[in-house]
Order: structure tokens, then C-alpha cells, then sequence
């Protein structure tokens, strides 16, 4: 593959690239032939996926690893020293709010000062999430795209990854209209493929035992890795695109139920199914339940999340096709068979 | 300082918008009386952060500035250890009592010159060992009170655990070089062992005769953290009366957080995991009774802790952070009546002394060790070379 829109000398870092999306963006970046890849990762990371990946590329001799804190500013410094262009997916995942907005907003805010500072701005990629999207206002079955609201209360939803990605998006926005910071962000829906073996909150929790299938008849934002991989590299090489905020989704969806289905071919498990409307009126309770006893049971099923991750809702890559001439690699069918393989029987979907 | 009035509302303030940050606010506002007025963090994204979820208005990243601004009547102090002796001093002097986080400061003599400042300002201070208060501890405290045990305890344990495995705060330890945790002088262990230091600190006396503690590392940091930091701490303390206590800190013991109180004629085990407190009276059951009776009454002990949770639960009394509410709401009460803190100062600066001995022990021996490690053969046990004696007064 060729790159046609930025010169291969153009140094570019991956945040995150030990990550299960960071290893394959750095992936799809070699086999466009961009070389001169500084690849950022944590000090205690087990590198073993990326060192396979550059293993399995002849040109990936230039590939820099550079291991640091993006809490540390003198880390961003030596990360976005020279860069021109910064792939950002490095996220905090961690549970409380604090933790979240310290390693995503906080960090972002380390990496874009030192990128002002130390690199040759031309586009920093901000990958973000579905998480930050709200979709109360929107009917069943709407259409949930870009133009959509922002969450406003996170804090309700009791979603801290989603809190911290709203914060970082803040201040990448905020960059962007006090330093004109060139900016693209990514919000890609539920990431799965082979290295990540557990199923999508989308499809329904496991906190209470057996698998308890949530609607199933709502359609996943579901995005293979090798293809949500290409959308976050084009992101990165496009020119035109400032700005502008891309949700990422495959082709030809599958619904809970039918993803469930898959799964349970390749790995048998017990599952009960539960549907929207019960769903809804039992994390109605518990947020009522939660209030009313001053947080004796904390609000982690509440009807914000209930809404965000069951209701019957469609996607849409339009813009993403239309603006970065994305198109998914891998077919849905296929996409599933490389997630179900790891399990060590294939399913059909 | 302002006269004690205990109908006064307090005005709260947080200095660090950190995670625990979170859990101060959760119980704050659950205190009638207690009102959060401002917030401080060198980071103004994370006082703001904070802030904006709870509704608190000011928001700042100076603290004299916000002193000035907010004045606060308490400041809870939730950023890293080592900022807690020169953010509280200031807190002090500005007029403001202080709740600090654990560890209360770095060093026992920092602590004990905070206690004396707050005396010279006639302020409160109280130190974050929150565990203190769950509803299990203060059964215990009532018990013996009440001379369960038949006299002062002969023998304490203390077990505390922490999962690595599973924390992400451990996980941006490990990765950082930098992490202010590293900088502690006893690292990890310096940030979590005092909850199971102080419980000890409660029933030993203030002059101990003997501490002797070892330490390691578990396999599972031995294999990412190379020899720099030490996750598995034993400690066996005796105070001149003679009582003895065990102190067992680990990283491989999942869920173990339990104190046992052992006296001349009873016996109390307070198990964190399960809020239950378990009462033995020791006794003598005729011929085979002995095999019989002690589970029943055992089990019957365990019956009752679940009956008193549930009832705990459904009139909401069981609020995963009881203890440091409990805490939070003593303390405040103790600033409005002028009555003394809830913790006593005796037993914050016996658990930092116990602290600093730990440390000096453990990190001495451990640079001994690596030394010996290279001039003698291999097969030394680990254990021989830690062996230490100290008294300390």
C-alpha cells in the first residue's frame, strides 16, 4: 500500500500502541509505509504484541519505542519532541473519576502542551468514544451519528471512562480554539477482535452470575480492530478533515442477540435474556434506590446506561466513507471468525 | 479560633482532587452540619473535575488563595504524603482545623510538630485511619470496654492486604519511575500500612521495647519491579507491659484484612472483609462438648453479624465508607462541641514512630542484603540476612 497524503519522513507517534488498537494502528501505518514511527508505551507493559508486529515488518527498523508517563511532562517532552503528527490512544481506564480524567484529560493535556512546544504541529488525532454520546433524546430505533448530543450529566450515568473521554475532548477542543490546534477525533463504538476476549457491556453484564443478555434485539456499534485501526490511520493522513469528528462502525451490524449467539458457539455459557423494558424499570429502581439511600448501593445501574448501552438505536459510517474514503477490510462475517477463533472453535455468525 | 459552637454549619474544604477526593465529598455531604465550600488542586483541571460533578462552585489551584478566599473553618487534606506537613502547617495557621489522609506525614516527627502546632493554635487535627470506625471496630471498642477480653489484650494481630493485581493505582505505580509513592521512604508499603498499624497503635503502649520486621516481595513484583519495592512486611512489636503484636501486611493473601484481640480471658477477630466481629470467651466444655459446642457458638456468632448486616443494610446503615464517615462526622462534631479529636494524638504519632522503625528496618537490611548477596554465596536464606533486633524508644 502507498501513502499518498503525507510524506513518509513525517514523524508520527502512537500513544497507546502497545494497546489492543494502538498495535495494529502501528501495523496499518507500516503497510503504508510510514516508517518513521515513534511508538509511546507504558513502562509496565508487556510489549510482546508489538514487538511481533515490527518483527513481521522489514521496514520497521526506524520504528522508535519510547516508554514513559504521559502524566510526566517531561515524558510528552520526549515523545512529541520532532513529531508532526500524534495519534492519540493511549485512554485511562480506570474506574474512579479522578483516575479516569487524570490519565485522559490530564494526559492529554501534558501531550498536546509539549507537541505546541517541542514537535511540528500539523494534526493531533484524537481517539475518543461512544461513551460520550447521550442518546436519551433520541426515539428507539433513531439514528445515533455525529450530530448527536453530548452526554451531560456523566456523573449520573456513573461512567467514569466515559467521563474522562468527555474531559479530554474538552480540552482537545479547547486547544483547538485557543492555539488552533489541528485536531480530528475518532469515536469508535464497541473495538472487538482476536486479543480481547470478553463481550461488549452492549450485550448485557455478567455481575450477577450467568450472562444476562440485555435486549438483544439493539443493534451493536460494533468496529473490528483492523478496521477501526484504518479509519484512525486515515484520520491521521487526510487532508481536509480539521475539526471534524468521525464515528467509527462497521458495515452490516449485528444485533445483541445474534453476537451472543456467535459467541456462545465458540465458548458455551449459561445466559438468560432480559428485555429492554424490564432492563429499564429494574436500573430505574436501583438509581431511585441508590438515591433515596444517600448511595448505600452506588448508582451503577441507572437508566442514563441503561439507555446508552441497550436501547434500540442505528449507526451510520456515512461521514467516515464519505470524508476519509474509509472502507471496512475485514467483512463482518469475517471480522467475527477472526474474534471467534481465539476461542478456539470458529462459529458461524 | 472561633468559639465552639456545635450548632455552627462548617465550612469544608478539599486541598487534592485526587480518587480518595471523592469518597471525602460522598461523606461529607452526608454530614448534617458540614457544608463544602471550596476545593484546591495544583492541577486546576481536577479541582474543576471535581467540582463540577458535585456542584461546588470555587474551585482553585492556590492553596493561600483559597485559604484567604473560601477561609474554611476545616481542610481535608487529600493530596500525596509528602505535601501534608507543609499544606497542613499553612491550614493551621490560616485558622483552619485538618482531617489528613494517611499517612498522616512522612516521619513521626512531623507528625508529632503538627500535633504540637495545632495545640499552640488550639486547632484539631485528626489523621485519615478511617477503618477505625466501621461498625465492627466500634462493637470491639464497646466490648472492651466492657472487659470482654478480662483485662488489657496480651496479644494483637493485625492482617492487612492489598491486591496489585487488580488496582489500578498499582498499575500507574509500577509503570512510573516518578510515582510520589516510590519517594515515600517505605514506597508501597508506606502508603497503605497505617490503617493496620493504628489498630495495633490503639492497644499498644507508647514504650516499646522491641520491633522486628521483615520484608520481600512477592513473586508477581519480583517478576515486573525487579528488587525495589517490598510488598510482603511482617512485624512483631512488645510494648513494656509485655504485650505483644503481629502485624502482617500482604499482597498475595487476597481480601485478608482482620484484626484478632487476644486477652487473659477472651478473645475478639474483626473480619473488614465481611463487617463481622467475632466473640470467644475462652472456656472449658466437658469431655466431648469441647468438639461440639465451640462451632455452634461460633456459628452462631456468624449468625448473628448476618443478621445485623441485614438489618444494617435495610435501615441504610451500611454504607461501604461508614468508617470514614463515622470518622469525618466525629471529627466535626469535635471541632463544634471543643471536645477532643476522635482520634487521639498519642496513637497517631505511636503509628508513625512504629512506621519510621518499619522502614529504617526494612530498607536498611534490604541494601545490607543486596550487598551481602554480592560477596557471599546464594544459597543464604533471605530470612537469616533480615534478621534485626531493635529496640526502640
Amino acid at each position: 500500500m502507498n501513502c499518498e497524503y503525507t510524506p513518509s519522513e513525517e514523524r508520527i507517534l502512537v500513544t497507546g500502541s502497545n494497546g489492543f488498537i494502538g498495535v495494529r494502528v502501528v501495523e496499518h501505518l507500516l503497510e503504508y509505509g510510514l516508517t518513521n514511527v515513534r511508538c509511546f508505551v507504558r513502562p509496565s507493559s508487556n510489549l510482546e504484541n508489538l514487538k511481533k508486529i515490527l518483527s513481521e515488518h522489514p521496514n520497521a527498523k526506524t520504528i522508535e519505542l519510547v516508554s514513559g508517563d504521559l502524566l510526566s511532562r517531561d515524558d510528552c517532552r520526549q515523545a512529541a519532541r520532532d513529531v508532526s503528527l500524534i495519534i492519540h490512544l493511549a485512554a485511562g481506564m480506570e474506574k474512579s473519576f479522578a483516575g479516569a480524567v487524570m490519565n485522559s484529560a490530564l494526559a492529554t493535556r501534558n501531550l498536546i502542551d509539549a507537541f505546541l512546544k517541542y514537535g511540528s504541529p500539523r494534526r493531533f488525532v484524537n481517539v475518543s468514544s461512544f461513551a460520550v454520546y447521550s442518546n436519551r433524546s433520541l426515539k428507539p430505533n433513531g439514528l445515533l451519528d455525529e450530530t448527536c448530543p453530548l452526554e451531560l450529566a456523566p456523573q449520573e450515568r456513573f461512567d467514569a471512562y466515559g467521563f474522562g473521554k468527555l474531559k479530554q475532548e474538552e480540552v482537545v477542543q479547547e486547544y483547538a480554539k485557543d492555539y488552533g490546534l489541528a485536531c480530528v477525533t475518532l469515536r469508535p463504538g464497541y473495538v472487538f477482535g482476536p486479543g480481547k476476549e470478553e463481550l461488549s457491556g452492549r450485550v448485557g453484564i455478567k455481575t450477577f452470575g450467568p450472562f444476562i443478555q440485555v435486549n438483544g434485539s439493539n443493534q451493536l456499534p460494533l468496529t473490528f480492530v483492523d478496521n477501526c485501526a484504518e479509519a484512525i490511520v486515515l484520520a491521521g493522513l487526510r487532508p481536509g478533515i480539521d475539526g471534524e469528528v468521525f464515528n467509527v462502525v462497521d458495515d452490516n451490524l449485528l444485533t445483541g442477540h445474534q453476537f451472543l449467539k456467535a459467541s456462545k458457539k465458540a465458548k458455551r455459557f449459561q445466559s438468560i435474556r432480559v428485555p429492554y423494558w424490564l432492563a429499564y424499570a429494574a436500573s430505574f429502581f436501583w438509581e431511585k434506590y441508590s438515591k433515596w439511600s444517600n448511595g448505600q448501593l452506588p448508582p451503577v445501574f441507572n437508566t442514563r446506561r441503561c439507555a446508552a448501552e441497550w436501547k434500540n438505536q442505528r449507526y451510520s459510517n456515512e461521514k467516515l466513507k464519505a470524508r476519509l474514503g474509509w472502507r471496512p477490510r475485514v467483512p463482518m462475517n469475517q471480522a467475527m471468525s477472526a474474534f471467534l477463533a481465539q476461542f478456539g472453535t470458529n462459529g458461524e455468525t | 479560633m472561633a468559639k465552639p459552637d456545635q450548632y455552627k454549619t462548617l465550612r469544608v474544604a478539599i486541598v487534592g482532587c485526587g480518587k480518595i477526593a471523592d469518597q471525602h465529598v460522598d461523606a461529607i455531604r452526608r454530614i448534617p452540619g458540614s457544608n463544602i465550600v471550596a476545593l484546591c488542586d495544583l492541577e486546576p483541571l481536577m479541582a474543576r473535575q471535581l467540582g463540577e460533578r458535585f456542584g461546588i462552585l470555587q474551585c482553585f489551584s492556590d492553596l493561600p488563595r483559597m485559604l484567604e478566599a473560601a477561609s474554611p473553618d476545616v481542610v481535608h487534606i487529600t493530596t500525596p504524603p509528602q505535601s501534608h506537613y507543609t499544606v497542613a502547617r499553612e491550614c493551621l495557621d490560616s485558622g483552619a482545623h485538618v482531617y489528613i489522609e494517611k499517612p498522616f506525614t512522612v516521619t513521626a516527627g512531623e507528625a508529632d510538630a503538627l500535633i504540637q502546632l495545632a495545640n499552640r493554635h488550639s486547632l484539631s487535627v485528626t489523621a485519615g485511619h478511617n477503618l477505625q470506625f466501621t461498625p465492627e471496630m466500634l462493637e470491639m471498642r464497646r466490648l472492651v470496654d466492657e472487659s470482654f477480653l478480662g483485662g488489657r489484650p496480651v496479644h494483637l494481630e493485625s492482617y492487612f492486604s492489598y491486591d496489585l493485581g487488580d488496582a489500578s493505582y498499582a498499575k500507574g505505580l509500577l509503570g512510573n519511575q516518578n510515582h510520589w509513592v516510590r519517594k515515600l521512604p517505605g514506597q508501597l508499603l508506606h502508603n497503605i500500612i497505617s490503617h493496620g498499624v493504628a489498630k495495633l497503635s490503639e492497644f499498644l503502649d507508647d514504650d516499646l521495647v522491641d520491633i522486628f520486621a521483615v520484608a520481600d516481595q512477592s513473586p508477581r513484583l519480583k517478576t515486573v519491579d525487579g528488587e525495589r519495592i517490598l510488598d510482603e512486611l511482617r512485624v512483631l512489636i512488645r510494648d513494656k507491659n509485655g504485650t505483644t503484636g503481629f502485624f502482617c501486611f500482604s499482597t498475595q493473601l487476597k481480601g485478608l484484612n482482620q484484626l484478632h484481640l487476644h486477652g487473659p480471658t477472651g478473645s475478639i477477630t474483626i473480619d473488614h472483609s465481611s463487617g463481622s466481629i467475632i466473640r470467644n470467651k475462652h472456656q472449658s466444655d466437658k469431655s466431648y462438648l469441647t468438639y461440639f459446642l465451640p462451632p455452634l457458638r461460633a456459628a452462631r456468632e456468624h449468625l448473628r453479624n448476618a443478621r445485623i448486616n441485614i438489618t444494617n443494610f435495610v435501615g441504610q446503615r451500611l454504607h461501604q465508607d461508614f468508617g470514614m464517615k463515622e470518622l469525618i462526622e466525629r471529627f466535626h462534631n469535635s471541632i463544634r462541641k471543643g471536645s477532643p479529636p476522635p482520634i487521639p494524638y498519642r496513637e497517631i504519632i505511636l503509628t508513625a514512630r512504629i512506621m519510621d522503625e518499619i522502614f529504617s528496618q526494612i530498607y536498611r537490611d534490604r541494601g545490607r542484603q543486596a550487598e551481602d548477596r554480592r560477596q557471599t554465596t546464594d544459597n543464604i536464606k533471605q530470612s537469616e540476612a533480615n534478621v534485626s533486633l531493635v529496640t526502640c524508644h
